[in-house]
């Protein structure tokens, strides 16, 4: 093993709870992935599967109180980054990790010019010169394709529209030439046509810098068009992971066929009804003993509500499925949970 | 810019218009006039004086005399003071009650900004709860009492280290200012910081402020630029009509510490019925608030650029 094949970014069992005015939430409940230089991982999952909170606890963005991390390992080539924000005595947020959020509108100092903002890293982390810096950060806007970025720089968030400031958040994120870009929904917020832009310009800057992303999505069209790899999360575990070929063509959990029946498609054959998956994640005050995925997959088998299942490897590549029906003693379960994907399935079967 | 000054002036000048011709009316609706006091003057005096002060024209006439004597500059003489013109008495007692309402007003920005931002961070510890408990009693004890309270205190001091530190009452030094600007400004400074707490609890939490942390600055720089830039803005908005309150509100104050400013000339004109006095201390003091509030009206464009008018 070469240093190079090392993960950049490596997460082991990461755990964290949020105390509520109802209990405990157990919002992320063992999560474990790892991030190549220059790959793209993407997280999937629905509203409130824990994938947001995972990149934030990574990040020192977990408020604390009320959320508390009760286990597990970051760690950033080679070095433990959970519970702190220092890495070598520095800063390694906005420095070695970059990250750019759901809504620009929001997201940006609404009393700080756009320039500014973005100098305001290069200042902190290499300690520039506030016009060193400001010249950075008008090249930084003209490499994300703002136009006119001397002017743009010197104007203020509400000048913006959405799109352009979703590319200056990149721009501020990719400032100091991080390793790694988590991007926490970085399109969600945005319309059609400026998502598609602000995807290529991610991997445009991937490409030349050779960056790896974390993307954080719901939408599999993003993750089709984006990732190497997915973890598809659900219910603060990753049930899934794979390279993006595994997840789309050989699914290994029957909640990742669900997600991909849910989503609709354009094809002549279809017909043009939205499939969603019934029923709703189940409560993560007190998260079932077994699978959590049971109560609403079509599979569902009597061990899969007493005894959580163990990753299962359906190959040899890594792609992992946490799913009773990988189980040798399974007659052709995979066959079972794959048929899933290319027949309609039907609710009263 | 300058079309936005110009028509906040010319609507200011309108306010100080009403502001005149209400006061105008009201005094002359308000029995009795400056020339019925005790003394007994006889009716050939009576006769000469109001012919001298304009005070047997109709009122529509010395309407008009006055509007044009103010818009002149010309307030004019005293009815009860000799030969004081009211411009001498404002020239002479506004800088003392502007000074202590500078000094009150400075003082109960930079206390209620800090301890509104304090109390927001330290949000349910002790700190939070303490200045809390001092807020409500600086919002709901009125002034005069913490007038009284401190003098009685700065006696207690001056007695115990043997020497006079600070003075109890009068006017003329800096060590005169300190107390009467403290407790003039206190009430102002608990609002202010309640304000100020509220806000900052808004957005200490706003996507913005993880996108600074996220950024990987220190905390102290995102409570800076990010966090108290941002919660302040609605306390600049206030700052006018504070500063109104403040300058009308020292009347009390000057009373009690025996300041020679302007709250006491305008009182004691409205008890003597002096008319000129009082018109010119009304008109003066609308048009100085009235341009305060233009004035940080016109600051609020710096601190908020989304207001900003070009």
């Amino acid at each position: 093993m070469t240093g190079a094949d090392a993960p950049l970014l490596d997460v082991a069992d990461l755990r964290v709870e949020f105390d509520t005015y109802g209990g405990t939430v157990q919002a992320v409940r063992g999560v474990s992935f790892s991030v190549a230089a220059g790959k793209t991982l993407a997280i999937v999952g629905e509203s409130g599967c824990g994938k947001s909170v995972t990149v934030q606890a990574l990040m020192g963005l977990v408020p604390m109180p009320p959320g508390r991390i009760t286990a597990g390992s970051a760690r950033l080539r080679g070095h433990e980054i959970l519970g702190t924000t220092m890495l070598e005595g520095r800063d390694f947020r906005g420095n070695e990790i970059g990250m750019i959020f759901q809504d620009p509108m929001s997201a940006l100092n609404p009393t700080m010019t756009i320039g500014r903002q973005i100098a305001e890293t290069l200042e902190v982390h290499r300690g520039w010169s506030r016009a060193r810096a400001f010249a950075r950060a008008v090249e930084l806007l003209d490499m994300v394709r703002i136009p006119e970025a001397a002017a743009r720089a010197r104007q203020y968030p509400f000048e913006f529209s959405g799109g352009m400031l979703q590319r200056a958040m990149i721009a501020m994120a990719i400032a100091c030439e991080p390793a790694i870009l988590i991007a926490d929904e970085p399109t969600t917020a945005l319309d059609v046509t400026i998502q598609a832009q602000v995807l290529d310009l991610m991997a445009d800057l991937q490409n030349e810098k050779s960056m790896a992303i974390v993307l954080i999505t719901h939408d599999l069209g993003v993750v089709a068009r984006m990732a190497d790899d997915v973890a598809v999360m659900y219910a603060g575990q990753i049930v899934e992971k794979g390279s993006v070929d595994d997840i789309f063509y050989r699914p290994a959990h029957p909640y990742t066929v669900g997600l991909r029946a849910a989503m609709p498609t354009n094809a002549d054959h279809a017909d043009h009804v939205l499939r969603p998956i019934p029923g709703s994640p189940p409560d993560l005050f007190s998260p079932p003993a077994g699978c959590a995925y049971a109560a609403r997959c079509p599979h569902a088998m009597n061990i899969c509500a007493d005894h959580d299942p163990p990753p299962f490897l359906p190959d040899e590549s890594g792609h992992f499925g946490r799913c009773w029906l990988h189980h040798e003693s399974v007659a052709g379960g995979l066959e079972r949970l794959r048929a899933g994907a290319a027949t309609e399935r039907s609710a009263h079967e | 810019m300058l079309r936005y000054t110009i028509r906040r002036l010319v609507q200011g000048v309108i306010t100080v218009w009403f502001i005149a011709t209400a006061t105008f009316l009201a005094m002359h609706m308000v029995p009795g006039d400056p020339l019925s006091g005790e003394k007994a003057t006889s009716e050939q005096i009576r006769a000469n004086l109001e012919a001298k002060y304009g005070l047997n024209q109709p009122i529509g006439t010395q309407y008009l005399i006055y509007l044009g004597n103010i818009a002149k500059g010309d307030l004019g003489i005293s009815f009860t003071q000799k030969n004081r013109e009211v411009n001498d008495i404002i020239r002479e007692h506004f800088p003392v009650s502007a000074a202590l309402g500078i000094l009150a007003i400075t003082f109960a920005a930079i206390g209620g900004i800090l301890l509104g931002a304090l109390t927001a961070l330290y949000r349910n510890k002790w700190p939070d709860a303490a200045i809390m408990l001092l807020v409500i009693l600086g919002i709901s004890v009125p002034s005069f009492v913490f007038a009284a309270f401190s003098q009685l205190a700065i006696v207690k001091l001056n007695a115990l280290l043997g020497f006079s530190l600070l003075p109890v009452a009068g006017w003329g030094t800096v060590s005169h200012m300190i107390v009467p600007s403290l407790v003039l400004g206190l009430g102002t400074m608990a609002y202010l910081t309640r304000l100020m707490r509220s806000s900052m609890l808004e957005i200490v939490n706003a996507d913005y402020v993880r996108t600074a942390h996220a950024k990987g600055l220190p905390p102290t720089r995102v409570f800076s630029r990010h966090q108290l830039r941002n919660a302040i803005l609605p306390v600049v908005t206030v700052l006018g009509p504070a500063i109104a309150a403040i300058t009308t509100g020292s009347f009390v104050i000057e009373l009690v510490f025996a300041i020679p400013g302007l709250g006491r000339y305008f009182v004691q004109a409205v008890q003597q019925l002096d008319y000129t006095v009082i018109m010119g201390t009304t008109v003066f003091y609308g048009a100085f608030l009235v341009l305060m509030v233009i004035i940080v009206d016109l600051l609020y464009g710096f601190v908020d650029p989304r207001v900003r008018v070009d």
